[in-house]
């Protein structure tokens, strides 16, 4: 038997076989396929999850999936669709561009004139 | 396998009960210490893990997460059963007395390993066994208990101890 380190991360062969010799039921293998035996006989009295709860369990998950993926795209489409702030024109746009309303601006000089 | 039981599979469930029938047991029978209330409290982990298929989570490994139960089933029935008391061991056995054949020997230190089992801490005791008999990583026996691994390593380096001292003075008995 090796001696104990607090960090050996080794089974010890000995102790542990000592403690299954120790920890195993006396029926054994026997005991084992009775235990199995007791055990699904009461699994038979616990309703097994029928087919439309399967499906319905992957319908949630398809439907969370879904939702998911509609906000996502929501979100990208949502972003993309915000026209991005127009640049502020520059002192030579401004003079160089035309009037926004000549016309208007033509006719308001008329009628000064013609007031004097 | 998992996967087709908690679809309802009934014989996928029976190949897993199958598989650790022996580890649950044993570890049920570790914290309880006697063989009786520890077939009922692994019977009840195992239907608890039946009911509870659907939670597993299936990229980690199986044997850890079924262990957890079964080491709470058995936990809660010994908190809720009334304390028995073991038989006390035969005088002979524990002044390192005459041991007529090797069968009787060998029953005599498992029974006297039981008896040590007992006095450790439930924890302690839960961290050796599925170190040193079921083979369980520190890394894996820490996620079972919910505790962190240093303090498994801790756990198990004061079983040892303990029972390697037993081990030794059965030897130096004989």
């Amino acid at each position: 038997m090796r001696d104990p380190t607090l960090f050996d991360h080794r089974r010890d062969p000995v102790l542990g076989e000592a403690l299954r010799r120790a920890l195993d039921p006396e029926d054994g293998e026997v005991g084992n396929a009775a235990f199995v035996a007791r055990v699904l006989a009461r699994a038979a009295e616990v309703p097994a999850p029928s087919w439309d709860h399967v499906l319905a369990r992957w319908a949630r998950a398809g439907v969370a999936a879904a939702i998911l993926v509609a906000v996502a795209a929501g979100y990208f489409v949502g972003r993309a669709g915000v026209a991005a702030p127009a640049p502020r024109p520059t002192m030579t746009d401004v003079l160089l561009s035309p009037p926004a309303h000549p016309r208007e601006v033509e006719i308001v000089l008329a009628s000064v004139i013609d007031n004097q | 396998m998992v996967a087709r039981a908690a679809a309802g599979d009934r014989a996928a469930f029976g190949t897993l009960v199958q598989r650790y029938a022996g580890v649950a047991r044993r570890v049920a029978h570790a914290v309880l210490g006697n063989p009786e209330d520890a077939d009922d409290a692994a019977q009840d982990a195992m239907l608890s893990a039946l009911v509870k298929l659907e939670q597993y989570d299936r990229r980690r490994p199986f044997g850890p997460w079924l262990l957890r139960i079964v080491a709470n089933a058995a936990t809660d029935r010994r908190r809720r059963r009334t304390v028995r008391r073991a038989e006390p061991l035969d005088p002979g056995f524990v002044a390192g007395g005459p041991r007529p054949d090797t069968t009787a020997e060998r029953r005599a230190l498992a029974e006297r390993l039981r008896e040590a089992l007992a006095e450790l801490p439930e924890r302690r005791r839960m961290a050796v066994v599925l170190f040193d008999v079921e083979g369980y990583s520190h890394g894996e026996i820490a996620e079972i208990l919910r505790i962190p691994e240093g303090t498994v390593r801790s756990e198990v380096f004061h079983a040892r101890r303990r029972l390697r001292a037993l081990l030794v003075d059965w030897k130096e008995d004989g």
